[in-house]
């Protein structure tokens, strides 16, 4: 939300400048700042609440401020006189608060006068923003007065662009020159630098220059920026910019960095010795610098965690509490002649009317105090029939094979034959008995893996015949002459991306590329609503684990949370940079979270729509998802072939698997958390340890606060088995209620 | 197979396009997809920029035209999702409101009909008028089996499907095709599944009686549409 609230800041403060009446001693002319987002729109509510008017006004006296030091400078002292005047500036404000001013140095004094009007305001503005929430009031001993130099190279923002190549490789040369400890930090800045020097260029039509500076120093960048690197090389002109929403977001959202506080001590120094120097000005526009107290961090702890599109998460993003237990699970009672029937009686099980423990829920009667209330968000009650499921549901349970490093599942794989590499979506029902698959001509098919065909209700003609009384009235209402193996579901005009069954098995939900989340009912196979939010491509949606919510992310940058009755979403989870591709509920029902295009993964609270967690590390677009059975933690994989694990509570990365080589499109834990599979377009399904994962979790005060930890290489350990299928990549991965790991492809020969 | 035949320049020049922005693997196929709209693209946008430059009476296309027709074009066809703030400010207005309660046990938790994809989407033909004898039209609304909930807004009796073979009746039966079914409270009162959404209509005597009849042999005759009788074309303009 901070990162959220830095960007608009920026548009706000940008329509304040318009406004200002800077002085025309500079005679500057207000032009298209180009941090101004091409799309405005009127920007009047930062959530942030941000002191708009003080700051306006502080801005203008700041500017007039600077202009008067700047005239005393060349000793015009009438034309200060009569400056001060007309300005009424009284005499005792020339020695104004050198915090705001005084952090940005001598930034590039002189030259002509830039066409960037109003920036310097801004500029000082910012610089207030950025050192007071870095937290570091250091102030330059000399100024005590907004220096002039500052105000004057904002007006000449954009400096000279032949003297970016002269400015970037300065800063390499020093960097490279700097203690080892420092550089691996300080070279973090090259990337957010390069880009915005880059979009600097492009944005004020030097093309040249800006391919020029491209082709320089594009090859110094980090291997995992390469795809960004590239999409950005296609774009040589303003108008290529336009339309892409990402880019703008990028431009005007804020790179986060976490630097420790004698990193950036050096580089601050550095620039500010420096006359001239764009770097930073672009710096502290369009960089936030998270500063932090200790020593600093090392090439593989920066690598771990950076990756995103916006930098990594600030530490405040990741602070609030989250409530990761797991919800009570209701008390059933088990009807009478259940317990009669049952073949083999479990020991101790309770006779008659006591609740059953279930394999999941805590014994204790009192509250779990990292799980939400039981009314935090409303849920539907439970049908008697949702009560006998969670009663197969415990017997299954008692059968349910204990998992480890000795015991590995067997795995049962589903090959979609024919599809043609048209297979989008699959999805099993929680008891295994349905497969439903989305394919790319936008049709659904279910398919039933138990002996058990398929039927649909009856006619409404026929339904009139049955005998309404007799007791199979469930049986009789169904249509045993249309029974199949696989029904088709048809409604969708686009590929169908996201595939979700309720956990009653009464509905099937699709999301495709039309832009529309079907419900489809099980009992009729047929379509019951379609609900039209997303406008642009839906990538994926879930049914929530106790029914009646659902998810969905798309192509608009936006996570939707619906409930089956409101034909208009309830929530909406807006904050990514690039599309949502995965969304996943947390066991509890109470968080969701996304997995995004721009690299992050973020947790949304249900109840108030706001991010908790944002999780950066990723190095490309995030495919996968799943939270552990327990609901601590949270398993990722993305395109780079890495799974990440993520612990919740305190929103820090705990692990992290290497050995995929290609894109990670499932993962499951198993039933009781012991095992992670994992299964990606290399053909291979392998499981993890996530027990030993998580065991070797340490979490001292210090990783906490600053969510530094370092990362043992252990993915070999960790990896108990791969298993290769025969040139089927591996959609989708369901663990039986007893252990049992299904996974579902198509072939692909 | 012949010499390896020359690939034709525009071909070349998209795959040179597709290496640039580091696409390495794809179908053959999709050269072709891409030049195709690659042509397609570029005369749309220069047949506007001739429209635009007649319009401003210019002789000549010039960039500017052109200009204005990408422009255009990109708002109409190539929109991009809304921008930032303005999700954000979107999602913050939503997010404001709590979450509603939930209804108990309501059935199935559907949107309003009108939002929902269940209504039958065809209409029945009328073939032919008969006077009906009822003391005007009883609304009966139409009841659900499974998945499909009928019309919410006029329920009303459409007779498609009264046979001729049996007892003439001059009050209609109310049944239609396959998808409605009225329920008469007969001594059997049906229990209806779960999926049922809207209770039982009481009629008025003077239709039942024959109608148990009815009800049984229409639904033989569902497909036989010459014999449907209809109670009133009026019916159908309130569907």
């Amino acid at each position: 939300m901070a990162a959220v609230q830095g960007g608009l800041v920026d548009t706000d403060e940008e329509k304040d400048i318009k406004t200002d009446p800077s002085s025309d001693a500079c005679g500057n002319n207000n032009n298209a700042i180009d941090a101004k987002p091409v799309s405005t729109s009127p920007g009047t509510n930062a959530p942030s609440g941000n002191t708009k008017t003080p700051v306006a006004t502080t801005e203008e006296q700041q500017t007039l401020l600077a202009v008067l030091q700047f005239l005393r400078k060349n000793n015009l002292s009438e034309s200060v006189d009569i400056l001060r005047r007309e300005a009424g500036l009284p005499e005792d404000l020339l020695d104004l608060k050198g915090s705001d001013g005084s952090g940005s140095g001598p930034g590039g004094a002189g030259g002509g006068v830039g066409q960037e009007g109003g920036d310097s305001s801004s500029l000082l503005s910012r610089v207030a923003v950025s050192v007071s929430a870095a937290q570091a009031p250091t102030k330059v001993t000399s100024n005590d007065q907004p220096d002039v130099s500052v105000v004057l190279s904002a007006y000449n923002q954009q400096g000279d662009p032949a003297l970016y190549d002269v400015y970037y490789s300065d800063l390499k040369k020093f960097i490279e020159t700097v203690l080892d400890c420092h550089r691996a930090e300080l070279s973090q800045v090259f990337y957010p630098l390069f880009v915005h020097m880059y979009l600097e260029l492009v944005y004020n039509n030097h093309e040249n220059q800006a391919k020029a500076f491209f082709g320089r120093f594009s090859g110094d960048q980090e291997c995992y920026y390469e795809d960004d690197l590239r999409v950005l090389s296609s774009m040589t002109k303003k108008e290529h910019m336009r339309g892409n929403e990402t880019l703008l977001d990028f431009r005007t959202s804020k790179f986060v960095l976490r630097i420790s506080r004698d990193s950036y001590q050096l580089l601050k120094r550095h620039l500010q010795e420096r006359q001239n120097n764009q770097i930073w000005n672009i710096i502290q526009e369009h960089l936030y610098i998270d500063i932090f107290d200790g020593m600093p961090r090392s090439k593989s702890q920066i690598d771990a965690m950076s990756g995103s599109l916006a930098g990594e998460a600030k530490r405040d993003a990741n602070k609030s509490k989250v409530y990761y237990g797991l919800l009570k699970e209701p008390e059933i009672e088990l009807p009478l002649d259940d317990e009669d029937e049952e073949a083999e009686n479990e020991e101790g099980k309770p006779k008659k009317k006591k609740p059953k423990k279930d394999s999941l829920g805590s014994k204790s009667k009192k509250q779990d105090p990292n799980a939400p209330l039981q009314t935090r968000i409303p849920l539907p009650e439970l049908k008697d029939s949702d009560k006998l499921d969670k009663i197969m549901y415990m017997k299954e349970a008692t059968k349910k094979i204990r998992l480890g490093p000795e015991t590995l599942p067997s795995i049962c794989f589903y090959s979609f034959l024919n599809a043609y590499q048209g297979l989008t979506a699959v999805d099993f029902t929680d008891d295994s008995s349905l497969i439903a698959g989305g394919f790319a001509d936008s049709t659904v098919r279910v398919w039933s893996v138990t002996p058990k065909r398929l039927r649909k209700v009856k006619s409404a003609a026929d339904l009139n015949l049955i005998d309404k009384e007799s007791d199979d009235v469930l049986e009789r209402i169904m249509d045993e002459k249309t029974s199949s193996e696989s029904k088709n579901l048809y409604g969708h005009s686009g590929p169908v991306y996201g595939i979700s069954f309720s956990p009653d098995r009464n509905y099937l939900l699709s999301s495709s590329e039309d832009g529309t989340v079907r419900l489809w009912s099980l009992l009729t196979f047929t379509c019951l609503v379609g609900y039209k939010g997303h406008n642009y491509p839906v990538w994926d949606t879930q049914f929530s684990p106790h029914g009646y919510y659902f998810i969905s992310g798309g192509h608009d940058r936006v996570a939707r949370l619906w409930a089956t009755d409101h034909y208009q979403p309830l929530r909406i989870f807006a904050g990514h940079l690039a599309d949502v591709t995965c969304t996943r509920f947390h066991p509890n029902s109470n968080y969701v979270a996304t997995g995004s295009s721009d690299r992050t993964i973020r947790l949304w609270d249900v109840l108030t729509g706001n991010c908790v967690r944002i999780f950066t590390g990723h190095k490309g677009p995030i495919h996968a998802l799943a939270f552990s059975p327990n609901g601590k933690f949270l398993a990722s994989g993305a395109t780079d072939g890495r799974v990440l694990l993520w612990d919740i509570g305190h929103g820090i990365m705990i692990g992290e698997l290497k050995g995929h080589t290609d894109t990670i499109y499932s993962l499951r834990f198993s039933r009781d958390g012991e095992i992670l599979a994992s299964g990606s377009m290399d053909y291979t399904v392998r499981l993890w340890d996530s027990m030993k994962a998580f065991d070797d979790l340490e979490t001292d005060d210090f990783t906490a606060t600053t969510g530094h930890i370092h990362l043992q290489d252990n993915s070999q350990e960790l990896l108990l088995g791969m298993y290769t299928t025969k040139s089927s990549p591996v959609v989708h991965l369901h663990f039986t209620r007893r252990n049992l790991l299904l996974a579902a492809g198509s072939y692909n020969p | 197979m012949s010499a390896p035949k020359t690939i034709p320049k525009d071909a070349q020049v998209m795959m040179q396009i597709l290496k640039d922005m580091g696409i390495t693997e794809y179908e053959p196929r999709v050269i072709n997809q891409m030049l195709e709209f690659t042509y397609r693209y570029v005369t749309t946008i220069i047949e506007d920029a001739k429209i635009y430059s007649t319009h401003a009476k210019k002789s000549t296309v010039d960039a500017d035209d052109i200009k204005l027709a990408i422009q255009c074009r990109m708002d109409q066809s190539f929109t991009s999702p809304p921008p930032r703030d303005f999700l954000l400010e979107v999602a913050r207005q939503k997010n404001q409101t709590p979450l509603p309660l939930i209804k108990p046990y309501t059935g199935p938790r559907l949107p309003p009909d009108r939002y929902c994809l269940t209504a039958p989407n065809y209409r029945l033909k009328s073939v032919q008028k008969k006077v009906t004898a009822s003391a005007g039209r009883i609304s009966v609304p139409r009841l659900s089996v499974g998945a499909v909930s009928s019309r919410p807004a006029t329920p009303t009796i459409g007779s498609s499907s009264v046979p001729s073979v049996t007892a003439k009746v001059s009050t209609p039966v109310s049944l239609s095709a396959q998808r409605f079914t009225v329920q008469i409270p007969t001594a059997a009162q049906s229990h209806v599944p779960k999926t049922t959404a809207t209770p039982p209509v009481l009629m008025s005597s003077s239709l039942i009686g024959p109608k148990t009849l009815l009800m049984s042999s229409s639904s033989l005759s569902q497909s036989d549409s010459l014999k449907r009788k209809h109670e009133d074309d009026e019916d159908y303009d309130a569907l």
